[in-house]
């Protein structure tokens, strides 16, 4: 990415203020209310340096999760939780299974990583589900828990088809990414991003990244990575079930179900109008039913 | 546990664009057997709310039903039907907001409606069951002492509050159904059926044992009856729930989640539907039941009833954290 011309507004190594707009010299875009903003995560520039989870941490001051490894990887929180909003799962690839392989493709050839985060879905089940409004879109387009609403209920957590969304024991409300709401709100681009080295993560609007994801895709199937492909864009795996198309999406080589994403998500707000249906079209029958029982035999 | 000894190797990128993961049945890659969902976490309250919920709406169902259709003689069952749908009333709210995590902002439940969250339909349905349910019984209680026009008065509510009352019995399957929770979402419509079926047979068991104890048996008969289709819906509505199970791909769920499956099959199956239908199968077929066989099934019908509740709650929150089952479930072929 070419140097920003402002960026040379700014030598000093030490800012005494804020740089207005700092997202359009560190992600080259300018972040404007009514625009939709999201995340792509290209696994295949992924290094598995846990950058993304620090950053997270430091600027949503969110506790760690223990000093510790799952035992299985390099992973050392499993998965996404209440206080863990980016989360670098790491697949091991050597060999084949049957031996040791003796070559070996490009781009994260022994290990698979990839950087989590909240899907930010363009129908988010977890906001259709919440029933205090206390999930809301956001004018970035993005989906987040006001912490002043929210009662607990833990609905989201269940309807979500990622199982980002989690009810923090601790204060009784329901966490995930907010995309960097706060940071957003003031140009600045989200912190996981800022801090990825390899820009494995990409902020931007997300029209403008899908574009970009559909060159990498290309460029990587001319370098010989033929199973290169995204996930979340639309019409893709991912984006299925309703969920039109995520905000946050990726660029795999493996199988979804590799990265624990699922091949097809569905929008779970879909099975609300069947499931009402049907039920009161029985107990509808059952009424009419008692309505003539209790006719003849009284 | 290296997550490509189960592999499926299926042909992602340029040469295949897309292919879903897995025929029915067969394993399923998963991320080192990480869950891939987070489990609700409702547990024995919510199935007790559930439970009640479908008991007091039925209640004031075939209570209404009873006094549209019924003649003089069932004027007990009226009474006893609007005095149980006064339970969810009662105990309803308070087991809702001990479930909250921040229960001191209940209220928000209020803020807003949203068509697409069955938890907001039931805040409304429950709210508007309450007030209806309420003044429906206290008419009820000034008929008795005065009579006149608060019959007329008790009649007019109940219609209300028995629309919301089926309500009762239904919306709690919607929110178990618009999850992502495999075993949940893999059979949305039988599960409606299940639990209106479930909550009518409860409700008619209820308002039999509660005839029985009034020393009143006016509309038993019709009871019986009633008791005996309800059960026979909610057994139809597993079976169909199995059978979709098998086809989305997490066939013989509940079995795998032990206790649950052994619940589901002696409890939910066998007291709420089998033995009630085994009964009144008798019954119908001549030979004169004892009445206490009849209470026998009445009870039955109640305990089978929140055994459905507390299964169906159970292995669905175990079957989130498998993630054969939920990455099974989301696999292409169940996409809709």
């Amino acid at each position: 990415m070419p140097i920003h011309p402002r960026a040379l507004d700014y030598p000093a190594s030490e800012l005494g203020e804020m740089i207005p707009d700092e997202a359009e010299l560190t992600a080259a875009v300018k972040v404007e209310p009514g625009k939709s903003y999201g995340f792509f995560t290209d696994t295949t520039r992924c290094i598995g340096c846990k950058a993304c989870e620090v950053a997270c941490k430091e600027w949503n001051l969110l506790p760690a999760d223990g000093l510790r490894l799952t035992g299985m990887s390099y992973d050392n929180t499993g998965g996404l939780s209440a206080t863990t909003w980016r989360h670098v799962a790491f697949i091991e690839k050597i060999g084949d299974g049957d031996g040791r392989a003796t070559a070996m493709p490009p781009y994260q050839s022994n290990w698979l990583m990839m950087s989590d985060v909240c899907k930010h879905c363009h129908n988010a089940p977890c906001l259709e589900a919440c029933p205090t409004g206390a999930l809301f879109r956001t004018e970035f387009d993005t989906v987040v828990v006001q912490q002043d609403i929210c009662n607990g209920c833990g609905y989201c957590v269940p309807a979500c088809p990622f199982g980002v969304v989690e009810l923090s024991l601790v204060d009784g409300k329901a966490h995930k990414c907010t995309l960097c709401y706060d940071r957003l709100k003031v140009g600045l681009e989200p912190a996981c991003a800022k801090a990825c080295p390899t820009d494995s993560i990409q902020f931007g609007e997300v029209g403008e990244l899908q574009h970009r994801a559909r060159r990498r895709v290309d460029d990587l199937h001319g370098l010989g990575v033929a199973r290169a492909y995204l996930y979340g864009a639309p019409d893709g795996p991912g984006a299925t079930g309703g969920l039109d198309h995520l905000h946050a999406f990726f660029l795999l080589t493996d199988a979804p179900e590799a990265y624990n994403l699922p091949a097809a998500p569905t929008r779970a707000s879909n099975r609300v109008g069947p499931t009402l249906a049907a039920g009161l079209a029985a107990a509808a029958w059952l009424a009419l039913g008692a309505a003539m029982l209790f006719r003849w035999r009284s | 546990m290296n997550p490509r000894s189960t592999a499926v190797r299926a042909p992602y990128g340029r040469d295949a664009k897309y292919a879903p993961a897995a025929s029915a049945g067969a394993p399923v890659t998963t991320y080192y057997g990480q869950p891939q969902l987070k489990r609700s976490h409702w547990g024995v309250r919510v199935a007790l709310y559930i439970f009640i919920a479908g008991l007091s709406g039925a209640a004031q169902m075939i209570a209404a039903a009873a006094d549209l259709a019924g003649g003089e003689s069932c004027r007990g069952t009226v009474r006893r039907g609007r005095h149980i749908a006064l339970l969810a009333v009662a105990v309803g709210p308070p087991l809702l907001i001990a479930d909250l995590h921040t229960p001191q902002r209940f209220y928000n439940m209020l803020r807003i409606f949203r068509r697409t969250s069955p938890m907001s339909i039931g805040t409304y349905v429950l709210s508007s069951f309450s007030l209806f349910s309420i003044v429906t019984a206290f008419a009820q209680l000034m008929a008795e002492r005065n009579g006149g026009g608060w019959n007329r008065l008790a009649r007019t509510a109940q219609l209300p509050a028995a629309l919301a009352g089926a309500g009762m019995t239904t919306y709690t399957a919607a929110l178990l159904a618009a999850t992502s929770t495999p075993l949940w979402a893999a059979a949305p419509r039988a599960l409606g059926v299940q639990f209106a079926g479930s909550a009518i047979a409860a409700a008619a068991g209820a308002l039999q044992l509660a005839g029985r104890i009034d020393g009143d048996d006016g509309g038993a008969a019709a009871l019986e009856g009633l008791a005996l289709a309800a059960a026979a819906t909610e057994l139809v509505g597993a079976l169909a729930a199995e059978r979709q199970c098998r086809r989305a791909g997490i066939g013989d769920a509940l079995a795998l989640h032990r206790p649950w499956g052994a619940l589901h099959q002696l409890g939910a199956v066998g007291l709420g539907a089998a033995v009630p239908v085994a009964v009144h199968a008798g019954k119908l077929a001549g030979r004169r039941p004892r009445p206490r066989l009849m209470l026998t099934a009445a009870l039955a019908v109640l305990a089978g009833s929140f055994a459905l509740r507390l299964s169906v709650l159970g292995a669905g929150n175990d079957s989130a954290e498998r993630p054969q089952q939920s990455l099974g479930f989301a696999s292409g072929r169940n996409r809709r």
